[in-house]
């Protein structure tokens, strides 16, 4: 059978500098902008949404890797582009040796045995009309294994190993609870005997008590048949219980990744961390720090520059040539995306200056700069600028001479760093650790 | 508590009528909120926490009616039922009239802030304009000045540049954004409670934080209540002082939150809890509850978590508990409906442990497998 030459802990799968991205063109008129200020005023829009772009990791046999993100960092995007249920825009993804994203046709469809999908809704995932039994032997129809008689004692086999009774082979999916369809789903997936299964949230429409129970079986399966597991979620404490290495997702790239329990416990990158601080902790002695972000995820189409986390980052680095000590940029850093985000009504220059700044500039150019911004959408600005709050302008001056010069804005991060928790790698997109 | 509560509930009863039967959705439930507080309704789904929370506001549409108990809110009386001369249950004369209810009490004294904040909102109307038209409505401005109140609520509840995005369509927020434009819709006619049915489920986990941290703030400002209604116990460990747990209909634990999490009194509630995987360390193994949450059309017999609990015994088959104070917290009773606690004195020390196969099979639906 397949798979036995990939020993156990060795690279099963290999992505190399995936991309897949989405043209905004869908619809008869979808790609047709519309500015009356133009001309001429329709335009073709070229734009592309970069769901996944430049991702690179490995998955090992035997292993559960996580991929946890916020909605829209393109985790499910990444997992369909894998099985190439998505045509992926450019990089490869090796399997056993094939890259599936140049494999086509007959090729690919054998190879689509060895690897399965399970996916977040029970309930649509599988076909009301068809009895279980059916379902899960479809899969082996398609692939031409066993005859009918061989498939439906497979059918029941795979039913009880999933934890359902095999006298359910005749039943409807409508008679199963969520929990129990997860486990038809399973089944589905197990009957062609694949080696690698892309689960795409498949206990996040679960209740707490019914997904412990999936996990279980699943942690029990992947031991048994010896699977391996990429394990889309949001939701990290899942993420901590089923996983051995967590990589995590920012608006299409992989922005950490490392063995779980380092990632957890010696997070590198400011995302994860404002992640793990986010999560609510069932636990009322632990309140704490959260709603550790500010701001919302920019849009995929038009990402920032270099490290795509650098206009919501707490730790944003200063950017060279000015001279200023770490309070002093603080300062500016929140003053600069206050101003970004229009979250203060407008003031006397003066009364910006104490919100803000402590009622000290910056020394030098730096100060300059800022306090030109500051008149700027200050109340009682200079004349030239007849008193009125100029947002859009003072906004332009700060990203052009701070936020744009931060060589978290001008490079791309990618740093190996140390390891705490394990002898893994540890990878974080961060400039933090230059 | 020396205070009298802001509200009451007290046995409350709502039934749905089906062809199938008469779905016992919440089953006499009694609980308090207090000024200030935030208390937490927590359960599993088909727990009857989001009909309880409705049936608070007289919210429940048909097939489903109260049928039972009493509603006070600020000494008023929400619903409430007598005995009629001829045995039959009757509306009590001062129960307030569905126009008093909906002129009075709803979105002035009580607000709601729903899951789904497209559904809540008009996608052909600006969010400025709606949070206006509730302004101008409720508190009776007129539109200048409740044009300027609803930026001003805008700004309050964290909408960036709220005098451009006043002008924006629903579509154009994120669900982060439209959580806070209701969040700030239901806080602008400066109601005494809030009841927010699991206002955070559908959001990314820094943007729930970002709420919850907003909530708290404005929780401070304005002393409002909220009764939070949630499944998830992580939320429930971070935002409410008391906390109802909900099972099949009934409250079956009642505690402070510190005392709920470290004190735990009910099998069903410690059951949860072990279930979860956790954010802040790994759990080797998970101890899933066996079974399913049985159909609130019949419901088991005694009490109503027998087949799935670890600690039932044979008595927990034939006697149904209400809940009753097994301990004492800051003055706030911890109320349990276990059999076990001595308070009960059912012979449950002396009773056999049930045997048996936690898979039942119930109606159609089979049992969940467990393993």
């Amino acid at each position: 059978m397949a798979g036995e030459d990939v020993a156990h802990g060795e690279p099963l799968l290999e992505v190399e500098g995936l991309k897949k991205y989405f043209g905004q063109d869908s619809g008869l008129l979808g790609g047709i902008s519309f500015e009356p200020g133009r001309f001429p005023p329709i335009s073709l829009d070229e734009q592309q949404v970069k769901a996944v772009d430049d991702v690179s990791f490995e998955i090992r046999r035997g292993e559960t890797l996580g991929l946890v993100g916020e909605s829209g960092c393109g985790k499910s995007t990444l997992g369909r582009t894998l099985l190439r249920l998505l045509e992926p825009t450019a990089g490869t993804i090796s399997f056993k040796g094939d890259d599936l994203a140049a494999l086509s046709g007959e090729e690919l469809r054998r190879k689509r045995a060895e690897i399965q999908m399970i996916f977040q809704d029970p309930q649509s995932s599988l076909d009301p009309r068809m009895k279980v039994g059916r379902i899960i032997e479809e899969p082996m129809r398609a692939h031409g294994m066993l005859d009918d008689e061989g498939r439906e004692a497979r059918a029941k086999d795979l039913l009880e190993k999933v934890g359902l009774d095999p006298h359910h082979y005749n039943r409807h999916p409508h008679a199963f609870s969520g929990g129990q369809r997860q486990r038809v789903n399973l089944a589905r997936a197990l009957s062609v005997n694949p080696d690698f299964i892309v689960c795409d949230e498949p206990v996040s429409a679960l209740d707490v008590s019914i997904q412990a129970q999936v996990l279980n079986t699943m942690e029990r399966l992947q031991e048994e048949f010896g699977l391996t597991y990429l394990f889309i979620a949001h939701d990290l404490s899942v993420i901590r219980h089923i996983s051995d290495r967590v990589a995590v997702m920012y608006l299409g790239n992989v922005v950490e990744l490392a063995d779980k329990e380092e990632l957890f416990e010696n997070p590198q990158h400011p995302y994860t961390r404002a992640l793990l601080d986010s999560i609510p902790v069932p636990d009322p002695r632990r309140r704490g720090a959260r709603g550790a972000l500010e701001g919302e995820v920019p849009s995929p189409v038009d990402p920032p520059s270099g490290c795509r986390f650098r206009t919501r980052c707490p730790r944003l680095i200063a950017p060279e040539g000015y001279d200023w000590t770490d309070e002093e940029w603080a300062h500016t850093r929140s003053f600069l995306r206050a101003v970004k985000r229009r979250t203060f009504e407008s003031a006397s220059a003066a009364e910006l200056r104490r919100e803000f700044f402590g009622g000290d500039l910056p020394d030098g150019e730096a100060g300059e700069i800022v306090a030109e911004a500051i008149a700027l959408v200050a109340t009682d600005a200079d004349a030239g600028t007849e008193g009125r709050g100029d947002w859009t302008d003072a906004r332009e001056l700060l990203l052009e001479k701070f936020a744009r010069e931060s060589v978290c804005a001008t490079e791309r991060p990618a740093y190996d760093v140390e390891t705490e928790h394990g002898t893994d790698s540890h990878f974080a997109a961060c400039h933090l650790h230059r | 508590m020396s205070s009298e509560p802001l509200l009451r509930v007290e046995n409350l009863k709502t039934q749905f009528f089906t062809d199938a039967g008469t779905v016992r959705a919440v089953d006499g439930i009694s609980f308090e909120v207090y000024e200030g507080e935030i208390v937490g309704l927590v359960g599993e789904s088909g727990a009857g926490k989001s009909v309880a929370s409705m049936s608070l506001l007289r919210l429940v549409e048909r097939p489903g009616e109260i049928v039972g108990g009493e509603v006070t809110y600020k000494g008023e009386t929400v619903f409430g039922l007598e005995e009629g001369p001829d045995g039959e249950l009757r509306e009590r004369e001062e129960m307030l009239s569905n126009e008093a209810v909906r002129e009075r009490i709803r979105g002035n004294e009580i607000a709601v802030i729903f899951q789904d904040p497209m559904e809540s909102l008009n996608p052909v109307f600006t969010v400025g304009g709606q949070l206006r038209e509730v302004i101008e409505l409720n508190r009776g401005l007129s539109k200048e000045a409740a044009r300027a109140e609803a930026i001003e609520m805008l700004r309050e509840v964290g909408i960036p540049d709220p005098e451009e995005r006043y002008e924006e369509y629903p579509h154009q927020f994120s669900g982060g954004m439209r959580q806070r434009v209701l969040i700030a819709m239901a806080l602008a006619c400066e109601p005494s409670l809030i009841v927010a049915d699991e206002p955070t489920t559908a959001l990314d986990v820094t943007v729930e934080g970002q709420i919850i941290d907003l909530v708290d703030e404005l929780q401070a400002k304005y002393d409002t209540s909220f009764i939070w209604v949630t499944h998830d116990m992580g939320v429930v460990a971070e935002i409410c002082d008391r906390v109802n747990v909900m099972y099949l209909g009934e409250i079956v634990e009642q505690a402070p939150v510190d005392e709920l999490f470290h004190d735990t009194k009910h099998p069903y509630t410690r059951a949860l809890l072990n279930s979860m995987p956790r954010p802040d360390r790994t759990v080797a193994e998970l101890e899933p509850i066996e079974g399913v949450m049985p159909e609130a059309i019949s419901p088991p017999s005694g009490c109503r978590f027998h087949p799935r609990c670890p600690d039932a015994r044979e008595v927990c088959r034939r006697v149904h508990p209400e809940p009753e104070e097994v301990a004492r917290a800051d003055s706030h009773p911890h109320n349990a409906a276990c059999l076990k606690h001595d308070a009960f004195d059912v012979g449950y020390d002396g009773s056999a442990p049930l045997e048996g196969d936690p898979r039942t099979t119930a109606g159609g639906s089979g049992g969940e497998g467990g393993e």
